[in-house]
């Protein structure tokens, strides 16, 4: 039993001995020095990242703004799919070297990892059936699904604290159980939802009502500390700003041809 | 050097410890009616497995192979997705509106589970000299009776270790219930470490409550086996 536990505190040290090795590296110097920037992303969200099914590639807003990151590094891109609750652990172990996966900026995360400005505006919503849902007091006791690990989950207790909140592994795994009448409502930030709508074969029985719960501004997620990468992210993002590349980016996947069409309330700006 | 500064009193008090207390009885709830689902079930198939009468031994035969060679997993998301297309839509409509997350959840491991359980116990019965049941079938028993009165009172204590090992299996698989909404232990540790980013405390909590929960299952059956099963083999 002895021996058991000096081989598990002796494991715990290593790893975080390597842990902290890692925390305090300069990104940006290492992403130039091994050619490639690996970015943690969705893979089942359109459209801020999802495969392409003639492509079999993920594609979507997120990437387009890491493609520009990764060209103005003049280094690779590799994408890895990753989910709302193993983003922050993998981004921390250094699988990753920045989250670029719909994560809302809060004070909390702010303790644990550094965000970029904000690339992407939008306000927490729900699908519902058509003409059910008129305002938050049709929930009131009703079952709401969202994903786990999202902050969504947390404004939605909040908003509606007699609400039973089941969380699912993924949106289309929440969205199925809408569809099977499981849950009274899916909720997530709006631009999610539209997406999942976009993508649904019988959209005309769903709506999105015209009720916010909260603000959710999206930055590009960093480790703490990494102040020469994050400096470097933010100019950059306020240079797509300048050249209206952000702006091409947002009409191509929000656009009013596609099937997610959104306006541009917001601006790129240096909002920290 | 440490980098990661170890709080462990957000699990010990407050909020987070109470999700953390309400998913430990979910997990108890969710294993012990599903312990007990799937020993009946179990100890059932066993005997029809070894039935006399052909097709009854092939279905049982097929149920065993099915649920066996399939994972828990989409077992899981069958029940709980899958069910809803082949129900009709007044049963869904009912099954909607109570809590079928953690129904879909039981019958799933139940199931699952029982189909080992069957096999242990079958090998328990197979252990038992068939004399035995020549000899209760000539005495006027019945088939069931013999197996009944005889053959399984003895089989079962024979298969105390295997079975313990199921329980055990089933109290552990009962976090795959998380995957469909079940707000059980793993669940709630996720919840916490998604909360507070304190993944190392909410999910060592965690680890320390299924291993009471696993150690205490293990004491209890053996309590048993020693006190009622089997006096005569305490040393």
């Amino acid at each position: 039993m002895k021996k058991l536990m000096t081989l598990f505190a002796a494991v715990l040290l290593v790893g975080t001995l390597a842990h902290s090795a890692l925390a305090a590296g300069d990104t940006l110097a290492e992403v130039k020095k091994k050619g490639v920037l690996v970015v943690g992303v969705k893979d089942s969200l359109p459209p801020f990242g999802y495969i392409d099914e003639k492509t079999r590639e993920i594609v979507g807003y997120d990437i387009d703004f890491c493609k520009y990151i990764a060209k103005k590094l003049g280094v690779k891109l590799e994408l890895k799919p990753v989910t709302s609750a193993s983003r922050m652990p993998q981004l921390e172990e250094g699988n990753i070297d920045i989250i670029a996966a719909t994560m809302t900026k809060n004070p909390e995360r702010a303790k644990q990892i550094d965000f970029s400005y904000t690339y992407f505006l939008t306000g927490q919503k729900f699908i519902t059936p058509k003409g059910k849902v008129r305002s938050l007091k049709d929930l009131a006791g009703k079952k709401i699904g969202t994903a786990k690990g999202s902050t969504s989950e947390q404004n939605v207790k909040a908003a509606i604290p007699t609400a039973t909140v089941l969380s699912f592994d993924d949106y289309p795994q929440a969205f199925l159980a809408l569809q099977q009448g499981k849950v009274a409502a899916v909720t997530t930030d709006e631009s999610i939802l539209a997406g999942i709508l976009g993508k649904a074969p019988n959209k005309n029985k769903f709506e999105i009502p015209n009720i916010q719960i909260s603000n959710e501004p999206y930055g590009l997620g960093m480790r703490k500390g990494d102040t020469n990468f994050v400096k470097f992210v933010d100019k950059t993002l306020l240079e797509m700003e300048r050249n209206g590349e952000a702006r091409k980016i947002f009409e191509r996947w929000f656009g009013p041809k596609t099937s997610t069409p959104l306006k541009r309330t917001f601006k790129i700006t240096a909002d920290k | 050097m440490l980098n990661y500064h170890f709080d462990w009193s957000i699990i010990t008090s407050g909020k987070y410890f109470e999700w953390l207390v309400s998913g430990v009885k979910v997990t108890l709830e969710l294993s012990a009616i599903s312990i007990v689902f799937a020993f009946v079930l179990g100890l059932l198939l066993a005997v029809l497995r070894m039935s006399q009468v052909k097709p009854v031994r092939y279905i049982a035969l097929a149920y065993l192979e099915f649920f066996r060679n399939t994972p828990l997993l989409v077992q899981i998301f069958f029940w709980y997705f899958g069910s809803y297309k082949i129900l009709p839509q007044a049963v869904n409509d009912w099954l909607n509106n109570t809590n079928f997350e953690f129904a879909a959840a039981v019958i799933a491991l139940s199931i699952y589970t029982s189909a080992f359980i069957a096999e242990d116990i079958r090998s328990g019965i197979l252990s038992i000299p068939k004399e035995q049941m020549e000899a209760a079938r000539s005495a006027g028993f019945s088939y069931l009776r013999s197996m009944q009165y005889i053959i399984l009172p003895q089989a079962v204590r024979i298969t105390v270790p295997p079975l313990v090992n199921q329980f055990l299996n089933l109290a552990k698989n009962s976090s795959l219930a998380m995957t469909i909404g079940v707000a059980e232990l793993t669940y709630q540790a996720r919840q916490v470490e998604s909360y507070t980013f304190k993944g190392f405390e909410a999910f060592g909590a965690a680890t320390v409550v299924y291993l009471v929960i696993s150690s205490s299952i293990t004491f209890l059956v053996y309590q048993y086996d020693r006190r009622v099963l089997n006096p005569h083999k305490a040393a």
